[in-house]
């Protein structure tokens, strides 16, 4: 029965159907290198110049879906499901134009499913003293209901086509019996750049959500400013636990080219942003207090490595301001300090990001679908918010950044910020209802990592 | 044709002379009776013309003194603040606000300035800012702003110039009433206006 459910609401639009309808023709793709070893990795990614910056473009579409392992024999489930992600290899290349497919595996997976080779293979944080996959934590601007999730896997597709994304879904959820379904979310990313209009604005005032009329017309974001600067993204090998150093992969490095994924979802109040901070206030709580002065109506923003912030600069603007901005805040963390040679001879400069970003405006409210309607406060109708998933080495690397978004800077300084007041980023606009952190195996493991050991 | 030319002359020599018009011809409406004697009183007192509004969103009535209405301020520079606010509390549709603000500024056009209370530096910001356009409305041209400051916060306003002044109405972007229906309410309230000038003594 509730297959069958989470079966029709995987293969159900729903409001989403309007992005076919919005979005015209997808966005020019080039074509793809060879599949890579890492699984979060997309290849073919256009970038376009806006405004004078390098920005990157997106898939449109966008679906993640949380799951329990159902199966019990873990070897046999393993096989079955690698032969269900090579058929969809063989059909999609890992492009947008395609299809993008990463599984990303819960501590509840590999404490209760795999725990002695998790024992052995778990990869360690050596900055943190800690394991590179923690179990989620409430950050200090979270309400105390954000809920701390406990999925066995998350299964994120991507794609421009809506077509492949509900063939890939049916394919791991209807042809496959190895999991329970327990929630599906849904969202887009939408252009708009050179003027066009763009996919939030148009779907949030067909959806008649709260505020939809005062999204700019060609806003990448609900939130209006561009977020997938070229600048603002980590570079193609950073974030694999391997890159920075920061990671022990243990005796085998058995999750090698292996990323650790966060994921949460929070809800964005519009009218807020819109009606209670004007466009210069929202350049300063976007980006930084001192931002240079920007042409009005500005949407995408230069991010450059060179003018990266640190821990200091945080403060000192603090201390001169009353206030940080969401991007300077968390570049304290989030941009490399120094330079970094890593393992391949790769020079990563000073100030280059390392999280790669895979977030998307959402209508899910909080989710398109679940199996605890109840513990996920699943409400009717549409809902302006975000799915934010990002890939970062380690979990901690991600807790960084994000107490950094709160003002507690990397090296323990504290501002004093109350939690989600105006000057606090925006996260007085925000409030998440869910985490979890993840941990995609590298691809040649991405099916029931270590049950063959 | 030569009745409707003393008519018009009519109407000129009473408004050059600061007669009280209270109608507004656009839109064939007039300062409702209970409302009228509150608003030539304030005309008198800023010694300016004044907007009368005919319509405001029920249960407001821009009856000065009426239960509605929280706030009858004027300034030493003349200026004013008028603002009815209906409350309500309770779930879902039970509860709401409707607040309307309307406002005065005479013989000043420009902006004003208010204190960014949520700034640090405390500095001086637009009182109205990120403006959207503009409507033309009952032969007068508002702006529309929609970031604004102190009574207006959280507000949509319109502002518009006349006889060298500045005035505004702004509504609360609150339930029941969202963005895109306190934009047609303000609309509404815009093509209602009526003058009120000042009596002359």
């Amino acid at each position: 029965m509730l297959a069958g459910a989470a079966a029709s609401a995987l293969a159900a639009g729903g409001i989403y159907e309007l992005v076919d309808q919005l979005s015209g023709a997808p966005p020019e793709r080039t074509v793809a290198p060879p599949r890579p070893d890492e699984q979060h990795l997309l290849d073919g990614v256009s970038v376009i110049v806006d405004n004078d910056v390098e920005v990157v473009i997106p898939p449109l579409h966008h679906q993640l879906v949380t799951a329990n392992v159902r199966a019990d024999d873990l070897r046999a489930a393993q096989r079955e499901l690698s032969d269900a992600l090579d058929e969809l290899d063989r059909r999609y290349e890992q492009t947008p134009a395609g299809l993008g497919v990463t599984l990303a595996w819960g501590l509840r997976y590999f404490e209760g499913r795999v725990p002695t080779a998790w024992r052995t293979h778990a990869p360690y944080d050596r900055r943190a003293g800690k394991p590179a996959l923690l179990p989620a934590v409430r950050f200090p601007s979270d309400p105390d209901e954000t809920l701390l999730e406990d999925n066995d896997v998350a299964i994120l597709l991507r794609s421009d086509s809506r077509d492949h994304l509900a063939h890939a879904a049916g394919v791991l959820f209807g042809d496959l019996d190895v999991f329970d379904v327990t929630s599906i979310r849904r969202g887009f990313v939408g252009g708009g750049f050179g003027g066009r209009r763009s996919l939030p604005k148009q779907i949030a005032m067909a959806a008649g959500v709260p505020g939809a009329d005062l999204i700019p017309t060609s806003a990448q974001l609900f939130l209006g400013f561009t977020s997938t600067q070229k600048d603002a993204l980590g570079p193609r090998l950073i974030a694999n636990h391997e890159t920075l150093g920061l990671v022990d992969l243990g005796p085998k490095h058995y999750f090698r080219q292996g990323t650790s994924m966060h994921v949460s979802h929070l809800f964005e109040d519009l009218e807020a942003w819109y009606l209670n901070f004007d466009f210069r206030e929202r350049v300063a709580t976007a980006f930084r207090p001192g931002q240079p002065e920007l042409r009005e109506g500005t949407l995408t923003v230069p991010q450059p490595r060179k003018r990266a912030d640190s821990p200091r600069g945080v403060e000192r603007e603090f201390q001169k301001q009353g206030r940080i901005g969401h991007s300077s805040a968390i570049q304290a963390s989030s941009r490399l300090q120094r330079d970094h040679v890593a393992t391949d001879g790769t020079v990563y400069k000073r100030g280059t990001a390392i999280p790669q970003r895979a977030d998307f405006n959402t209508l899910d409210n909080p989710f398109d679908w679940s199996s605890r309607r109840d513990v996920d406060q699943m409400q009717p109708g549409p809902r302006a918010g975000l799915h934010f998933v990002v890939f970062n080495p380690s979990s901690d690397d991600f807790h960084r950044n994000r107490r950094a978004m709160d003002g507690v800077l990397p090296d323990g300084t504290r501002l004093p910020l109350n939690a989600r007041e105006r000057n606090q980023g925006f996260n007085s606009v925000l409030r998440t209802t869910h985490r979890q952190n993840f941990l995609v195996p590298p691809r040649r493991h991405r099916s029931f990592p270590l049950a063959e050991l | 044709m030569r009745r409707l030319g003393v008519l018009v002359l009519g109407a000129f020599a009473l408004a050059g002379c600061g007669g009280n018009d209270a109608v507004n011809a656009a839109a064939k409406v007039r300062c409702p009776a209970k409302a009228a004697a509150g608003w030539q009183k304030l005309a008198n007192r800023v010694d300016a013309p004044v907007f009368c509004p005919s319509w405001l969103p029920d249960p407001l009535d821009g009856v000065i003194g009426s239960r509605w209405n929280n706030i009858n301020e004027v300034g030493r520079d003349r200026s004013y603040l008028l603002s009815w606010v209906w409350q309500e509390t309770g779930p879902g549709a039970a509860g709401g606000e409707k607040h309307v603000n309307l406002r005065g500024y005479p013989g000043r056009t420009r902006v004003p300035k208010c204190v960014n209370a949520d700034s640090k530096k405390r500095e001086l910001i637009p009182c109205f800012s990120d403006a959207a356009g503009t409507v033309r409305l009952g032969g007068r041209t508002a702006t529309v702003y929609n970031v604004n400051q102190d009574a207006d916060q959280w507000h949509v306003l319109y502002a518009w110039r006349y006889g060298g002044s500045l005035y505004t109405v702004s509504e609360h972007v609150a339930p029941p009433f969202g963005y895109r229906k306190v934009r047609q309410n303000l609309d509404r309230m815009l093509r209602n206006l009526v003058l009120v000038r000042p009596a002359t003594p």
